[in-house]
């Protein structure tokens, strides 16, 4: 196993103190022309993307918000709109009904005083008749009488006629 | 200017493959059975002289010549700094595994330096796929390394320290796997460095988020009387310490040695039973140990890197 002691197993100290110097000079070297900036830049570059999220998300959060609203306000404006057809409707209902009221009430109105201006000129024309027969009568009576009747009997006489005639009537 | 960069890459990263190919392997291929050829290719040796033919081509004699001229500061500077370990004595000449190292931090460098420019410049995140898969494994680890074990502004304070360890184990396991490199993870020295860093990672940010004395009250649990966990306690939980590192060396090492010998060894099959339809059964087999080993890649970086966190991230508050 000698092979092994003086090839695979030997720590060469002059190895051992290569390999650290070339370590640590490969590491400022690196450290100042690469891993400052490229660290740097990478964090700049997450915090950005980071920030970008971030603002993403509360845009997104803002614009659902606006959606929402706008959905209420459209849900809104549709529920206002149904209400003020259905107050239309009524109204116009309300309104068509007390039209066909008014008519009606109209209607009888008229028909009323026309039977009231019927009866009022039938009494009229029978009042009319009336003193046209008493003074036909009384012209007729007198003129028949005239000659034979006292006046006082004469008046007994017309009063008689007219309350046959009031019976009459 | 787009495609720019990855050809970049992809033509030092062959420049890079034809030099290791050309320069001198520390086995001996020719003889020997298939445990010389193993270790031949798992060890690591130092960069040695190649001789420089005037009848090679242009690419071949700068890259001989690049190898010499490495070779001989080895031979000249580096030979003569010795590294003294107390029980192990080495000195610093460039191996192979180091020139691999270099060659990862080369690719960091030009993959991550001009990627951190186009970053930077596109504020809403580039279209380029190239830069999102950057940016998508730069994410991962921050997700899935660094957020679940450091808090707040620790995070951005950890972050270059785990996103280096992390590619560059990645990419040294993955420059391994390219024929001709070698896996500079698939050695003890480098992968105990790594985990060496880890470990006083975790000391040092210990001591200092918790005082010094982190090293007694953040090591031995709460309630426990004090001779007691003096005595008995604090030399379980010290070695517990330090046997943490010393997992994430062997469990890296182990890893990527293990892959690399399955596929030397069906490679091998060819060369021991000296037929074709051997051949055809080794190379599907170490093909799938090749997607394998892509995978374990992966795994390993990703392993060694959370494991590091979950320890220095621990060792933020008493618990």
């Amino acid at each position: 196993m000698d092979f092994l002691k003086e090839g695979l197993l030997k720590v060469d100290p002059g190895l051992l103190l290569w390999t650290i110097i070339t370590f640590i000079v490969l590491l400022l070297i690196l450290w100042k022309a690469a891993w400052k900036p490229i660290v740097e830049a990478l964090d700049a570059r997450a915090e950005k993307v980071r920030f970008d999220i971030d603002n993403a998300e509360r845009s997104r959060q803002e614009a659902e918000k606006l959606l929402s609203q706008h959905r209420e306000m459209m849900n809104n404006a549709r529920n206002e709109a149904a209400q003020i057809i259905a107050r239309g409707k009524e109204e116009a209902e309300k309104m068509k009904n007390d039209i066909i009221e008014k008519a009606h009430a109209g209607a009888t109105d008229i028909a009323d005083r026309a039977v009231k201006e019927i009866e009022l000129a039938k009494d009229k024309a029978l009042a009319d008749i009336k003193t046209e027969v008493v003074l036909l009568s009384t012209e007729i009576a007198s003129k028949i009488l005239s000659k034979n009747i006292k006046p006082e009997d004469q008046k007994a006489l017309v009063e008689e006629a007219l309350s046959k005639m009031g019976t009459v009537q | 200017m787009k495609r720019a960069i990855p050809l970049f890459l992809a033509i030092i990263a062959y420049i890079f493959f034809l030099m290791f190919l050309l320069s001198p392997s520390g086995g001996h291929h020719e003889e020997g059975g298939v445990g010389e050829i193993v270790i031949s290719e798992l060890t690591d040796y130092p960069i040695g002289k190649i001789a420089v033919n005037p009848t090679d081509n242009f690419i071949v004699i700068q890259l001989k010549h690049f190898n010499n001229f490495i070779a001989k500061i080895n031979e000249s500077i580096l030979k003569n700094i010795r590294v003294n370990f107390g029980f192990i004595q080495s000195d610093m000449r460039i191996t192979k595994r180091v020139m691999m190292m270099w060659l990862t931090v080369l690719l960091c460098v030009f993959i991550f330096v001009p990627l951190a420019r186009r970053i930077k410049k596109d504020k809403l995140g580039s279209e380029s796929k190239w830069v999102n898969l950057w940016e998508f494994a730069i994410g991962w680890v921050h997700d899935n390394v660094v957020e679940p074990n450091f808090e707040g502004k620790y995070i951005n304070t950890a972050m270059p320290y785990f996103l280096t360890l992390f590619f560059f184990i990645l990419f040294c396991n993955f420059v391994g796997l390219l024929p001709g490199m070698s896996t500079a993870t698939g050695n003890l020295a480098v992968t105990g460095g790594l985990a060496m860093l880890t470990l006083l990672s975790i000391i040092v940010v210990g001591v200092v988020k918790q005082g010094p004395l982190w090293i007694y009250k953040g090591t031995v649990p709460h309630g426990v009387p004090f001779i007691l966990g003096l005595l008995l306690l604090w030399p379980i939980e010290l070695i517990g310490l330090l046997i943490r590192p010393f997992a994430l060396t062997i469990r890296l090492f182990a890893n990527m040695t293990a892959g690399h010998v399955v596929i030397i060894i069906f490679i091998f099959l060819v060369m021991m039973f000296k037929t074709y339809f051997i051949g055809i059964g080794s190379v599907i087999g170490s093909l799938m140990i090749y997607f394998l080993e892509m995978l374990v890649a992966i795994i390993q970086a990703y392993i060694f890197t959370v494991l590091s966190a979950m320890f220095i991230g621990s060792s933020m508050h008493a618990h």
